[in-house]
């Protein structure tokens, strides 16, 4: 599944995505949708099958991210688990 | 058995309907050539680069009077068909209307700290790949063009806005500056008479 890890600093997210890639998980920093509430301006994406490698990352909340709907540009977030 | 035909009736129906419905056509099959009939220029040119980012056989046959039938032929497996429409922006002057070029002069954004820089700019360019506008251009300059080599973090969704329409161009001097002209990934090279021109079409919104 897709998920969304925010972090609580822009620090700890650059930190995590570095500690993932080195661990061979492949991730993507993006900012932070406006729909979910982070108090950093960046969070990780990543294809995971559960949230276990993004919480031990640092991960202060996870989302399960939804691809848009044919026509439709934006993801939507909701709260994992 | 005989190739078999689908046809879609999408004259007079506003960009970007007519991709729309060429998706989902495809995403449902059952055919071998999709042809859709259109009327307007942009839509005909967004439909052919679709067919080609959905790896179709594509042909053009114009009818005259600014009507075109484009027919697309899935060959094998194609790709979950992603986002593949950019529209015409509406009349615009400089200043008062949207953004029809985007430059990207730096793989960063502002002065300061280059690490918290290019973090910026990856975020701004993931952010352009879920707008509802994307522009016409998208022009690469000076570190800009690192942007679209390969390794690069943005290579992905520089792709993903060249497949919504977006004509990535990389400045060719940069490139070769830089030594990454055969690493270039995503999009053209261009010179600097493009890029003036392109410049001076409309409203555009520099960063780096």
């Amino acid at each position: 599944m897709l998920l969304l890890a925010t972090y609580a600093s822009s620090h700890a997210a650059l930190r995590a995505e570095k500690a993932l890639k080195a661990a061979g998980v492949p991730v993507e920093l993006i900012p932070v949708p406006r729909q979910v509430q982070s108090l950093c301006g960046f969070g990780l994406l990543a294809e995971v099958p559960d949230g276990v490698l993004l919480q031990e990352s640092g991960a202060e909340n996870l989302w399960q991210v939804r691809e848009p709907e044919a026509g439709q540009w934006r993801r939507t977030y909701e709260p994992y688990p | 058995m005989s190739p078999t035909r689908r046809t879609l009736d999408a004259r007079g129906l506003p960009c970007p309907q007519p991709v729309i419905l060429a998706r989902k056509a495809l995403a449902e099959g059952g055919f071998d050539t999709l042809e859709i009939t259109v009327d307007d220029a942009a839509s005909r040119e967004n439909l052919l680069k679709f067919g080609a980012y959905a790896k179709c056989q594509v042909e053009a046959v114009d009818e005259g009077g600014g009507v075109t039938r484009v027919r697309l032929s899935p060959q094998g497996l194609a790709p979950a068909p992603a986002k593949a429409e950019a529209c015409p922006l509406p009349e615009g002057g400089p200043g008062g209307g949207p953004v029809e070029v985007v430059l990207l002069s730096a793989d960063g954004i502002g002065q300061g700290d280059p690490g918290l820089a290019r973090l910026l700019m990856r975020g701004f360019v993931y952010t352009l790949t879920e707008a509802e506008r994307v522009p016409r251009r998208l022009l690469l300059m000076n570190s800009g063009v690192k942007l679209a080599v390969e390794g690069s973090e943005s290579l992905a969704n520089l792709q993903k806005l060249e497949a919504r329409g977006v004509e990535v161009l990389a400045c060719g001097t940069c490139l070769e500056f830089f030594g990454l002209t055969s690493c270039l990934a995503v999009g053209g090279i261009t010179n600097m008479y493009e890029i003036a021109g392109h410049l001076m079409e409309g409203p555009t919104l520099s960063l780096g």
